[in-house]
């Protein structure tokens, strides 16, 4: 629900049919959600309109740390080749 | 946590900025940047893909171009760009545009093509008592364009590369 719900704002009928949920179980559902804090839901007319609170910065932190580890691994792989580098530096000087 | 390790933040919409430092004087990390031969040693890709060509002119107006092919054999992945100020040791600025090809299999967009990337990357490094400092600014035309970037699917294939890394480092220890 909560993966369908960061495409945007959607109805509650909209979440539950794909999850083959009926309704009330739905509304339990975001109940639940919404006293996380996680979603947040406006009646308008009938219909009742869920939207992920404080979304796009729970993504993003997501990305970044996802982001972070990809480049610190290239990043120790790069120690590695500069301790070698600073090893073969030494050497010749060391003989002069 | 390594004290040393990676930061990234995200100053303003549309740039990413890495910190970090290295236990080595800037001149040879500057070296490890900027020499092709180097770059291919730290620069890895998932398992399975290879260096292709790895280019650099690194002058003012120079050009570089690296090129990976995925396990098929087809080019998975070119980064390409131009140098826009070199000031060695201490400061690289260039562009960058990243470009996803059929060899990327799974690692690469879904339906096989992407709209190219481009970014200026600012590369800084200082030092100190033998220690450099590094910064590196990436520059995105737009917040979606940075978000992609975050959002890269080419991660997933890195994870599954760790293992191998792990093995390369190790190797790379009792090797020395």
């Amino acid at each position: 629900m909560v993966r369908r719900l960061a495409r945007g704002e959607q109805n509650l009928s909209e979440l539950a049919a794909p999850l083959r949920m009926s309704f009330p179980a739905a509304s339990k559902h975001v109940r639940v959600l919404e006293g996380a804090r996680l979603v947040r839901r406006r009646v308008s007319g009938r219909q009742h309109l869920c939207r992920l609170e404080g979304a796009p910065m729970k993504e993003a932190t997501m990305w970044i740390e996802q982001f972070r580890e990809h480049w610190e691994q290239r990043f120790q792989v790069l120690d590695a080749l500069l301790e070698e580098m600073k090893s073969d530096d030494r050497g010749p000087s060391a003989r002069r | 946590m390594n004290p040393a390790g990676l930061q990234v933040s995200t100053p303003s919409d549309t740039t990413i900025v890495f910190t970090r430092t290295f236990k080595a004087p800037r001149r040879l990390v500057w070296e490890a940047m900027t020499t092709p031969a180097l770059v291919q040693r730290w620069m890895f890709c998932p398992p399975g893909w290879s260096w292709a060509a790895c280019e650099m002119d690194v002058r003012a107006g120079g050009s570089y171009r690296w090129d990976w092919n995925g396990p098929d054999g087809t080019l998975a992945l070119t980064i390409r760009g131009v140098h826009r100020e070199v000031d060695p040791p201490s400061r690289l600025v260039h562009t960058e545009l990243m470009e996803m090809g059929p060899g990327a299999g799974p690692c690469g967009p879904e339906g096989g093509s992407s709209e190219p990337w481009e970014l200026v990357a600012a590369l800084e490094l200082t030092e100190r008592e033998g220690v450099t400092s590094m910064k590196m600014t990436l520059a995105f035309g737009s917040r979606q364009a940075r978000d992609m970037a975050l959002q890269s699917r080419m991660e997933h294939g890195m994870e599954a590369g760790y293992r191998q890394l792990d093995a390369l480092l190790a190797a790379g220890t009792t090797g020395a």
